[in-house]
């Protein structure tokens, strides 16, 4: 049992931030405004971290008016897809049977800070690919 | 005129972009001398790969958490029912953590409900700890 190093945001995690009309906007909240007071109180740092590819599914342009709530209530960083991103997410789709989106969220787990959480509404195919990471990645359903 | 916060957001925001750039400007700060003489320590065993390094992703740290509460007061104060409760909260730990406790949601509510009777600005690390020691005496009960 230990407190995860990183977070990162699959798409409906990103879509539920981004509109406050979404089912699970309150329920993703909860776990932004619990990683800002663990935070604070413990001085440790859990980061949220989204890949590129989340951002472009899911719409999440950071230079949109309509983006400011979710680039302030998030201070999510980019996890950049780049070659050898590509390489390793092309391993991880065909290995796991995912999305090439959800590919680039496995990457991404695996190569934050570990242990990392898998924020994600589609526990079945991350728990799968979780399976296939180095480190401890653990999938938590929104 | 933008409010402080919004000076604060706006600064952010141009702090993430200058990432990109490596835009930096040489200040100066004063700090203990032994504090200085820990982070030169700290550095050489290894913690970051310099003591500047060192010293902006610690300030970078607190400014934006700082912020990023700014933000939740602000969207909580516009927007009340999307505030998270103590229970809610304490479940959003409990499976960050993986602890067995993220299965057990009434049980984690019951406990948040008797923490905060006691104590009203309570954590959900407060709740957790309760609800882990109501659990621990039940087992040995």
């Amino acid at each position: 049992m230990t407190a995860p190093a990183a977070v990162v945001l699959d798409n409906e995690a990103v879509q539920a931030l981004l509109r406050l009309t979404h089912p699970k906007h309150r329920r993703v909240l909860t776990f932004i405004d619990e990683i800002n007071q663990r935070n604070q109180r413990r001085g440790q740092q859990t980061r949220v971290v989204v890949p590129v590819a989340v951002r472009v599914e899911a719409g999440w342009d950071r230079t949109a008016r309509n983006a400011s709530l979710a680039n302030r209530l998030a201070r999510a960083r980019d996890v950049i897809l780049d070659g050898s991103v590509a390489d390793r997410s092309s391993q991880l789709r065909q290995a796991a049977a995912v999305s090439v989106v959800d590919a680039t969220v496995g990457h991404a787990a695996e190569t934050a800070a570990s242990p990392t959480v898998i924020l994600t509404s589609d526990a079945a195919d991350m728990g799968r690919l979780a399976g296939l990471l180095a480190g401890e990645v653990r999938v938590v359903r929104i | 005129m933008p409010t402080r916060e919004e000076q604060l957001f706006r600064w952010l925001d141009r702090l993430d972009r200058d990432d990109e750039d490596d835009q930096t400007v040489v200040t100066s700060i004063r700090m203990p001398a032994a504090l200085r003489e820990a982070l030169r320590v700290a550095v050489d065993l290894g913690m970051d790969a310099t003591v500047n390094d060192a010293t902006i992703r610690a300030v970078r740290d607190r400014l934006e958490t700082f912020a990023q509460r700014a933000a939740l007061a602000a969207h909580y104060a516009r927007h009340p029912e999307a505030r998270p409760s103590l229970a809610e909260l304490a479940l959003a730990a409990a499976e960050l953590d993986g602890d067995p406790l993220a299965d057990e949601p009434a049980f984690l509510r019951r406990a948040a409900d008797q923490v905060v009777a006691v104590r009203p600005d309570a954590s959900s690390d407060d709740v957790l700890v309760w609800a882990a020691a109501l659990r621990s005496v039940q087992a040995s009960a």
